[in-house]
């Protein structure tokens, strides 16, 4: 759907496949990140921002660890609002 | 499909038979009174129509459509009862055969003389009826004689027939003995009683006949009947039942003298329960005889309305009890009877419940405190012992025992908790109080059982085990020390001014989320009494008495240290407005993350600049605030005054997630 596009979002790490980060994404579908990640190890949650190459992928540029605890719930919520009827409301 | 009513079935009934089981035809249905809950039928046998009146057990039939006008049921259980010159049939069970049917036949009421009646009847009556009667199995020959002529004289040598070739001689007991067998059932049928012209007596059990004759007096045991099916409008009655509770002696004094009284509860196999009492002689008859937890046969007592004041049983009746009245105890334990019949409500339900309602709770015992000695209002000094329970709604409430309550099971249940045991404890018959909260408190009537046998109490007791006993207490006793009664009720603090919260008779509660935008130094603690009164810290400000001391004026008496609690102004906000609570001891600390004697030491004693900065930290921190909101006077005005019950600290997982279900909820609209 955002293929090609920007996106952001915060993935549960699940585990490493071949250079690439799989994770879990808000909605609970595998999602696999590729790209370079930072030096610093990866926390459980990590935000990643980057272009969407696939309906499943995404080439990260930037990540950033968002500790071990997220409420995927409320996310998943606040990404359907974003792109829903209330996108005006977002940058 | 067109059915048969059982033909003479009115007239049978009307005669004492009771085990005719007949299909009869419902033609009306009225309801009793406005109080009552009774149902009146019409019901015919094609033929004849009659009054009945149905068991209250029974009205859910009438209720759900089951029973209707024009009904077709078969009577299973049911008496003939006669009420001033009337017979009503009474029905304590019944089976609906076909709910809707036409009116069949043309029937007509039946007159007033049962015996008249029975005389055209009585050649199809012992044809349709199963079995002959049991005369011949009780007789002795000379009665077998003495019956005979009454028999003729009403003209049924018809009937007859059938034993003459038998009957012909004097010996007629031999007779019909042998002739007993061949007939089957020892059926008490009652036929040949329905011919004597006297009046019936409403139960028809076999009839002991005494050497000297005709004469009949009813002395056999009356039937057994369940408790929620007596009522006054019947002839004699007789229940099983087992003793639940037993009442103290009472003497009392009243205009026509002196007098004693005593009551006891009763319970049988279906569940129905009913008060007997007993006054002056009856005591002494029936006193020492009845004890707790044993089966009785009782019968011949009068049944009144009971007093929903003092008698909490789900009955609308009460027994008394006169001198003819038995109370006979039946040996052998009857295990359909239960011990105890409770109807336990979750301490949650006893929030909502109104004051001096009467309630039966069980729960684990989780703190018991000493006795206090009480003056009451008579003057006379009672005992009162204040306990908690919790039960598996999670909830806690504050237990009142009072009285020998406090000395018996108080004492043992504060030796239990005291050896680390939580005892569980079953209230039955306890009464809701307004104070403090929601509490219980003991009444005459209530009882006490510590660790019963019963189903309710393990499942309570793998409750605790399993993790009950960790989760956190949440009282509905104690208004102002623990937190107030959940209530979620979410406001901002705009609302708080708009909606006139607090204006009513009794405090409002909300939940709103703010941030700290200010809090007051000037005066943040005082100076507490420290003593305890019974099991509450005295709390009241104290004031100096000499350099060193304080004094406390509620206790009466001085010491050297003083506690300080909190009494913190602060001003909180939220994107409506802002307003000013008030934060008493606990949640004073839990706002400032210090006793507050730390900081009153630090702000007059040491480092008051460390002080400020403490405080200043604690700015706009946002919390969920559970306030106690309520008007009072001060002064001359009225002032809505807001309390900080408790401050939590925000969930972001949860906040987000109410907060989500507002945008839904706004959608949706």
């Amino acid at each position: 759907m955002h293929v090609r596009k920007r996106v952001r979002t915060v993935i549960q790490v699940v585990g490493a496949d071949r250079g690439a980060i799989v994770g879990k994404s808000p909605d609970d579908l595998q999602l696999v990140v590729k790209g370079s990640p930072p030096s610093a190890p990866l926390s459980n949650f990590v935000e990643v921002i980057g272009i969407a190459d696939s309906e499943k992928s995404i080439q990260a540029e930037i990540w950033t660890n968002f500790g071990e605890v997220f409420d995927t719930h409320s996310y998943n919520q606040l990404c359907q609002l974003a792109n829903g009827e209330y996108q005006h409301l977002f940058l | 499909m067109p059915v048969n009513l059982t033909p003479n079935a009115i007239a049978t009934i009307n005669d004492g038979d009771v085990n005719l089981k007949p299909l009869v035809q419902v033609l009306d249905i009225k309801q009793m009174g406005s109080a009552q809950e009774r149902y009146r039928l019409l019901v015919s046998d094609s033929v004849l129509t009659q009054h009945a009146m149905l068991g209250t057990q029974l009205n859910d039939r009438v209720k759900t459509g089951l029973v209707k006008k024009g009904s077709i049921i078969q009577l299973i259980d049911y008496i003939c009862s006669q009420v001033q010159k009337r017979k009503i049939i009474v029905v304590l069970n019944l089976e609906t055969i076909i709910p809707d049917c036409e009116i069949i036949g043309n029937p007509k009421m039946v007159s007033d003389a049962p015996a008249q009646n029975a005389l055209p009847n009585t050649n199809s009556m012992l044809l349709s009826t199963v079995g002959y009667n049991n005369l011949s199995s009780q007789s002795h020959g000379s009665n077998m004689h003495s019956i005979r002529p009454a028999l003729s004289s009403q003209g049924h040598d018809g009937n007859m027939q059938s034993f003459r070739p038998t009957s012909s001689t004097q010996n007629q007991g031999g007779k019909m003995h042998t002739f007993q067998p061949a007939l089957g059932a020892q059926n008490y049928g009652n036929d040949v009683q329905s011919f004597r012209p006297t009046v019936q007596p409403p139960y028809q059990p076999p009839p002991s006949y005494r050497n000297h004759g005709a004469v009949m007096k009813n002395e056999a045991p009356a039937r057994i009947i369940p408790i929620n099916a007596l009522n006054p409008y019947q002839g004699r009655w007789a229940i099983k039942a087992r003793i639940t509770a037993k009442g103290d002696l009472r003497r009392y004094n009243n205009a026509r003298g002196d007098g004693k009284v005593f009551s006891f509860d009763l319970l049988d196999s279906d569940g129905g329960e009913i008060r007997v009492t007993c006054f002056n002689a009856v005591v002494d008859r029936f006193y020492d005889a009845v004890e707790v937890g044993k089966v009785y046969l009782i019968s011949k007592g009068s049944l009144k309305p009971a007093q929903k004041n003092f008698n909490h049983l789900k009955n609308d009746w009460e027994i008394f009890l006169e001198a003819t009245s038995t109370v006979d105890l039946c040996p052998e334990e009857d295990g359909s009877i239960p011990q105890q019949q409770f109807s336990f409500k979750p301490i949650s339900e006893i929030e909502s419940a109104e004051n001096n309602s009467i309630f039966d709770v069980i729960g684990i015992v989780i703190s018991v405190n000493p006795s206090v000695p009480i003056l009451r209002k008579n003057g006379m000094e009672t005992q009162r012992r204040i306990l908690n329970l919790k039960d598996g709604s999670g909830w806690t409430i504050e237990l009142t025992l009072w009285g020998d309550f406090c000395n018996k099971e108080g004492q043992k249940l504060q030796e239990m908790v005291g050896s680390g045991f939580f005892p569980i404890l079953v209230v039955k018959a306890g009464k809701v109080s307004d104070f403090n909260g929601k509490s219980l408190g003991t009444i005459s009537s209530t009882q006490l059982f510590i660790n019963p046998d019963i189903p309710e109490a393990h499942a309570v007791k793998d409750w605790f085990d399993r993790g009950g006993c960790d989760v956190a207490t949440m009282s509905i006793s104690r208004d102002i020390v623990q937190g107030g009664p959940k209530n979620e009720a979410r406001k901002t603090v705009s609302q708080i001014k708009h909606e006139g919260l607090g204006r009513s008779d009794k405090p409002d509660w909300a939940t709103v989320r703010a941030s700290i935008s200010f809090i007051k130094t000037d005066t943040f603690c005082y100076t507490a009494c420290p003593l305890m009164i019974g099991d509450r810290q005295c709390n009241k400000k104290v004031t100096r008495s000499g350099n060193s001391r304080w004094q406390c004026d509620r206790c009466n008496q001085e010491f050297d240290e003083c506690d300080y609690r909190y009494l913190l102004q602060i001003q909180i906000q939220d994107h409506t407005g802002l307003t000013w609570v008030t934060a008493f001891q606990e949640s004073g600390e839990e706002i400032l993350g210090y006793p507050a004697k730390e900081l009153y030491l630090l702000k007059y004693e040491s480092n008051d600049t460390r002080f400020a900065d403490i405080i200043r930290s604690r700015l706009f921190y946002q919390y969920l605030f559970r306030l106690k909101i309520k008007e009072e006077m001060y002064g001359d005005e009225q002032r809505v005054k807001i309390t900080i019950f408790k401050a939590d600290k925000v969930s972001y997982s949860s906040e987000s997630r109410y907060m989500l279900d507002l945008i839904s909820k706004d959608r949706a609209h």
